[in-house]
């Protein structure tokens, strides 16, 4: 039950953070056509979706048309923001990686996987973490640091590795399953079955977190 | 609904989330999700499940020419526009010209002034009453309109949808003038079924100044109207108010 001091609003849920709020109000005004509030939206916002489109689309340039996409499109749709279905921030992201995938299928011809990590033909691949070339953290070392995410992070940890690889490849890098399948030299069939259960049990475990939060009152 | 289906629902959804659903599949996907609130709900579930996931990511500051870039896209006309607008006017018909999501309603942006038409009836002696059509947004569903009616001293307003609006249990419509700049007051709570008449105490005092009010649009909120005095939920009605 939500704790009756903290006077919960129905439009912004009570454990939303003042930034959420901030966000929220912004996209409502930007629903209006106050192009301030949207500027603002931009500024409170771009910065992640920067870093969340480069994940996926590595050209910085493609990610930069790409970012001017998404909020294109935000500025439009920001009338169907609907606070009590989901954050503005998650909203947005989601924006974003919708494109980024889509960048993803047009430029399906290019062998991305093979401009991102250096040649290696040998069968002891790197690390996943060493994969790329420059210093940004691998897929599985974001999903470790996702993992300070209370309940995801514990949901996670009830993930086999192999799962656990598979999400974060598909998830943070926009991989297919069927390039999930190559780099991680396994059957397409396999990934697919790793992806699908992941996906099943994280969900069961984070439904079973909320509903023991609520009877703890927290 | 039956359980086969919405498991499969389900298990699209996430997998359209995750990323995993490519090709075809996805653009499939995609264009089944205005149609089918059971499936939006399951994707905003799998969004607020996995969307945390990218809390990680250290944020990248865009090139600093992005804004500039983004502006000129949505907003062409007056994209030359570190040049003040010239008049309150003008101003007010470039910022209405931005409005993204009238266009989107009515797919057809060069003649949106033409399907928002506002009436302007029985002339008489008095200054005659504005009727203003609002037009569906994309959130509303494109075929509604609701019109409002002004009277000519601005002093009286009645609302009434010309179609049936299908409402989630517990939400109300909130009438909110839109000025051509600053936050949008409530015009209270109207009807989604009938006629609203909002009483003149309730009216701010020359609501038919352009200065005033450049648009009107309702949103859905909470019972009781928006706990923020700003709308919250989707707008799902807007019309240009022409003077």
């Amino acid at each position: 039950m939500p704790n009756p001091a903290s006077a919960p609003t129905p439009a912004a849920p009570a454990d939303w953070t003042q930034r959420s709020r901030d966000l929220a109000h912004l996209l409502s005004r930007s629903a209006m056509g106050d192009r301030a509030a949207f500027k603002r939206l931009y500024e409170l916002s771009s910065g992640h979706l920067f870093a969340v489109l480069l994940r996926i689309q590595r050209d910085r340039n493609l990610a930069e048309d790409l970012l001017q996409e998404v909020y294109v499109s935000a500025w439009k749709a920001a009338a169907n923001f609907d606070a009590q279905r989901a954050q503005p921030l998650t909203w947005l992201t989601h924006i974003a990686r919708n494109k980024a995938i889509d960048s993803l299928r047009r430029a399906q011809t290019q062998p991305r996987m093979e401009s991102v990590h250096p040649a290696d033909d040998q069968d002891d691949r790197p690390d996943l973490d060493q994969r790329l070339v420059d210093d940004a953290p691998g897929p599985a070392a974001l999903l470790e640091r996702a993992s300070d995410a209370r309940q995801l992070g514990h949901c996670m940890q009830g993930l086999s590795a192999q799962q656990r690889q598979s999400v974060a490849l598909a998830f943070f890098d926009g991989l297919s399953h069927a390039e999930v399948a190559e780099q991680l030299r396994q059957p397409l069939g396999t990934v697919k079955s790793w992806v699908r259960r992941a996906l099943a049990t994280l969900k069961t475990c984070l439904e079973r977190a909320a509903q023991g939060d609520s009877a703890l009152g927290a | 609904m039956d359980y086969a289906r919405r498991d499969l629902a389900d298990a699209l959804a996430a997998q359209f989330v995750a990323g995993t659903l490519r090709g075809a599949a996805r653009r499939r996907f995609e264009t089944l999700l205005p149609g089918h609130p059971a499936l939006r709900g399951a994707v905003a579930d799998w969004q607020a499940r996995l969307m945390p996931l990218t809390g990680v990511l250290r944020p990248e500051a865009p090139p600093a020419g992005t804004w500039g870039r983004i502006e000129r896209r949505l907003w062409p006309a007056n994209a030359a526009a570190a040049q003040p607008a010239s008049t309150p006017a003008a101003a007010a018909l470039a910022w209405w010209q931005g409005l993204g999501f009238w266009r989107a309603a009515s797919g057809l942006a060069t003649v949106a002034a033409v399907g928002l038409g506002v009436l302007l009836a029985n002339p008489g002696p008095q200054a005659p009453p504005v009727l203003v059509v609002l037009q569906g947004t994309d959130a509303g569903g494109p075929g509604l309109s609701l019109v409002a009616s002004v009277s000519g001293d601005g002093r009286a307003l009645v609302t009434r949808p010309l179609q049936p609006v299908a409402l989630a249990p517990g939400r109300v419509l909130e009438l909110w003038a839109v000025p051509p700049d600053g936050a949008p007051r409530s015009l209270g709570l109207i009807s989604a079924a009938g006629a609203t008449l909002i009483r003149r105490d309730k009216l701010p005092t020359a609501l038919l100044d352009a200065r005033n009010t450049a648009a009107l649009a309702v949103s859905v909120e909470p019972p009781g109207g928006s706990p923020t005095g700003a709308p919250t939920g989707p707008v799902i009605y807007a019309g240009k108010l022409q003077l």
